[in-house]
C-alpha cells in the first residue's frame, strides 16, 4: 500500500461519515421541516443539548488559523504566540454567559430565527436588518473564501492532489452536508470536527514528543535559538512573553477585544444561543466550552513552539503556515498523518458550514422571506425549502469558485472580515439586550460609523500606537450609539416589555 | 427548575451577564499578572516541567481558572428556568412541548 493511500484513507472516511449524517438529519427532520421549515433549518427547532451546543461554538470560532498559521508563527516567535492566543480562554463563557439566556428568551417569545431576526425585533427598523444582512453576507462570503483556500491548501500540501483538485473535493464534501442538513447537520458534524480535532491535536503531540527526544531536549533546541537571539539579534526571544518586543504589549490588550471579548458580537456564534433547548444545556456548554477551546488554544500554539526542536528551519522564503503540514507529512507516520491533518482540515470545514448556513439564512429569512411578510404574502413551506436548500448551495459553490483563483478584493476583505463584524454587531447585540436606552438611530449610528471607521483606518492605513485597528471600530462605535441613543426616539413601550420587563 | 415570572427571569438573567463580565475581569488581571508580571519579576530562568513558568502560569494558569470560575458560576450564580414564556402559557403547557420538540 502507497504512503498517500493510507494517509488519505481516514480523510475519506471522516468525508464519507460527515457526508452521511447530513442526509441522516435531512431524512429525521421532514416532519419538523414540513410544519416550520425555516425554524427547522436555519436553527434547528431549538434543540441543542450542552455538549453539542459547546462543540459547535468552538468548532466554529476554531478556523484554519488556529490550527495553522497560529501554530506555524509560535514555531517562529516561541511562548509569547502562545501568550497571545490564550487570549481566546475566556471565549465560549462570555458568549454564552452574557448573551446566551437573553437571546433564548427574547428569541423565542419573538420568534427570531437568526441574528439579524433579534436586531430586527429589538430595534424595529427594516433599514438597520438589511444593512446588517448585507454586511453578513459580504464578510462571510469572503470569510469562506479565506477557509476554503486554507482548506484546499492543506488538503493537498498532505496529499499531493493539486489545488484544485482538492479544493473541489474538500469543497463538495462540506457544502453537500450544510445543503441538505441544515443547521443541525452543522451542529452534529461541528461536534465530530471538534473531537477530530482535539484527536489530531493529540496525535501532532505525541509526534512532536517522540520525534523531538522528549520535551527536556526541545526546550534545550528553544533555549539555545533564544540565547542565540539575545545575543545575536537573529531570530527571537522564544521564552519572553513579547518575543523581544516583537509582539507589542498594546498588540495583546486589542487581542483580549479581537479574540476575546468583543467575539460575543460575532452574528455566526451568537446566533448559537437561539439554538439551544434549556438553561441546564446552557449552563453545561459553558463548561464543556471553556475546557475545549482552552485546551485547543493553548494546545495547539504550544505544539507550534514544541515543534521547534523537529523542525529547526523551514526553507528561505517558505510561509510559517507550512510549519504543521510538513511536520504531518514528514514526521508522522502515514496512518497517524492521515488522522492528524483530519484536524484542520476539520477547523476549516466547521467554520465553513457555519457561515454558509448564517449566511444563507440572512439571505433567504432577513431579506427574501421578510419582504414577503411585509407584504402579508403567504409562502408554502415547501417552496421555502427549495429555496432555502437552493441559496445554500448556491451561495456555497460560489464561494467554492471564486476560491478556485480569489480575487484581490476577497483577500483583501477577508483581512478585516473578523474584526469588521465585531465593529459593526457588539455593541447592537450587547447594548440592544442591556441598555433600555439603545434605539434605532444609535444603532444605525453605530454600524455606519463603528464599521465604516474601522474600514477607513484599514483602507488609508493609518494605526493608532501598535494597537489593532478594531479599537477603532469600537471606540467609535460606542461614542456614535451614544450620540445617536440621545437624539433619536426612544423604544416603544411595547418593546421595552419584550426585552427590558425588569424596568416597568 | 425555578418557577419565575418573566421579569424576574431578567432581573436573574442580568445578575448572572454582570457575574460573567466580573469572571471575565478576574481572568484577565490574573493572565496579565502571570504572564507580564511573573516574567518581569523572575524573568525566563524560573521554570517549570521545563518551560518558562510565566508561560506555564499564565497560559494554563488562566485556563484552569477560568474553569474553576466558570463550575462558580453555574454551581453558584446561575438558575435553571423554562425559557418559554410561561406568564401566558403555563395553563396549556403549550410552550413546553415546542421547546421539547
Amino acid at each position: 500500500m502507497s504512503n498517500s493511500f493510507m494517509m488519505l484513507a481516514p480523510v475519506v472516511i471522516f468525508f464519507v461519515v460527515l457526508m452521511g449524517m447530513g442526509f441522516y438529519i435531512q431524512k429525521r427532520s421532514s416532519d419538523a421541516r414540513a410544519e416550520n421549515y425555516s425554524k427547522d433549518y436555519y436553527i434547528g427547532g431549538r434543540s441543542l443539548g450542552g455538549f453539542v451546543l459547546a462543540m459547535t461554538l468552538v468548532a466554529t470560532y476554531s478556523s484554519v488559523s488556529s490550527f495553522l498559521s497560529g501554530p506555524g508563527v509560535a514555531w517562529q516567535k516561541g511562548f509569547g504566540w502562545v501568550y497571545y492566543a490564550s487570549t481566546q480562554v475566556v471565549a465560549a463563557f462570555l458568549v454564552l454567559g452574557i448573551l446566551g439566556k437573553k437571546m433564548a428568551v427574547v428569541g423565542r417569545k419573538t420568534d427570531s430565527v437568526t441574528a439579524v431576526d433579534i436586531i430586527r425585533n429589538r430595534y424595529q427598523s427594516d433599514l438597520l436588518a438589511t444593512i446588517s444582512a448585507v454586511v453578513i453576507i459580504v464578510f462571510f462570503t469572503t470569510q469562506m473564501i479565506g477557509q476554503f483556500v486554507g482548506g484546499a491548501q492543506i488538503f493537498s500540501a498532505a496529499t499531493g492532489l493539486s489545488y484544485e483538485a482538492g479544493l473541489i473535493i474538500f469543497a463538495i464534501v462540506v457544502v453537500l452536508y450544510t445543503t441538505v442538513g441544515g443547521f443541525n447537520a452543522v451542529a452534529i458534524t461541528d461536534t465530530a470536527c471538534a473531537v477530530m480535532m482535539l484527536i489530531g491535536m493529540f496525535c501532532l503531540a505525541y509526534a512532536i514528543i517522540t520525534k523531538g527526544g522528549g520535551l527536556a531536549n526541545i526546550m534545550a533546541t528553544i533555549n539555545e535559538a533564544s540565547e542565540t537571539a539575545r545575543t545575536t539579534g537573529q531570530g527571537f526571544d522564544m521564552v519572553a512573553p513579547t518575543a523581544y518586543n516583537s509582539i507589542p504589549v498594546q498588540l495583546f490588550i486589542t487581542q483580549w477585544m479581537l479574540c476575546g471579548v468583543c467575539t460575543i458580537g460575532l452574528p455566526q456564534t451568537n446566533v448559537r444561543c437561539l439554538a439551544y433547548k434549556d438553561t441546564k444545556s446552557v449552563h453545561r456548554a459553558m463548561m464543556y466550552g471553556t475546557i475545549v477551546v482552552g485546551a485547543m488554544m493553548v494546545g495547539m500554539h504550544l505544539l507550534g513552539v514544541l515543534s521547534r526542536g523537529v523542525l529547526l528551519s523551514i526553507p528561505e522564503g517558505a510561509s510559517t503556515d507550512t510549519v504543521v503540514p510538513t511536520l504531518i507529512s514528514q514526521y508522522m507516520h502515514p496512518v497517524l498523518a492521515g488522522l492528524t491533518i483530519i484536524g484542520p482540515l476539520a477547523a476549516t470545514m466547521s467554520t465553513i458550514s457555519s457561515l454558509l448556513i448564517a449566511g444563507s439564512s440572512a439571505i433567504v429569512k432577513d431579506i427574501y422571506l421578510h419582504h414577503k411578510e411585509a407584504k402579508k404574502e403567504k409562502v408554502n413551506q415547501k417552496f421555502v425549502g427549495k429555496i432555502s436548500i437552493g441559496m445554500t448551495g448556491i451561495m456555497g459553490i460560489v464561494a467554492v469558485v471564486l476560491s478556485i483563483n480569489p480575487p484581490d478584493i476577497i483577500v483583501w476583505i477577508n483581512m478585516f472580515a473578523f474584526g469588521g463584524l465585531q465593529a459593526a454587531f457588539f455593541w447592537i447585540f450587547l447594548l440592544g439586550l442591556f441598555w433600555k436606552k439603545a434605539n434605532r438611530s444609535g444603532a444605525l449610528w453605530c454600524i455606519i460609523g463603528g464599521l465604516g471607521s474601522y474600514i477607513f483606518v484599514y483602507i488609508t492605513g493609518i494605526t493608532i500606537g501598535a494597537f489593532h485597528n478594531i479599537i477603532v471600530g469600537i471606540v467609535v462605535g460606542l461614542i456614535c450609539f451614544i450620540i445617536g441613543a440621545n437624539i433619536g426616539k426612544p423604544v416603544d413601550d411595547k418593546i421595552g416589555r419584550i426585552f427590558f420587563p425588569e424596568k416597568y | 427548575m425555578n418557577k419565575m415570572s418573566y421579569k424576574e427571569k431578567f432581573v436573574q438573567m442580568n445578575k448572572e451577564a454582570k457575574a460573567t463580565w466580573i469572571v471575565a475581569a478576574i481572568v484577565i488581571i490574573f493572565w496579565w499578572v502571570a504572564g507580564f508580571g511573573v516574567y518581569g519579576a523572575f524573568g525566563s530562568g524560573f521554570t517549570i516541567f521545563g518551560m518558562p513558568a510565566w508561560f506555564v502560569l499564565s497560559c494554563f494558569g488562566s485556563w484552569i481558572l477560568s474553569i474553576v470560575l466558570v463550575a462558580y458560576l453555574i454551581k453558584g450564580v446561575f438558575k435553571d428556568f423554562d425559557l418559554d414564556d410561561d406568564d401566558i402559557s403555563a395553563s396549556s403547557g403549550a410552550g413546553k412541548e415546542e421547546a421539547d420538540e
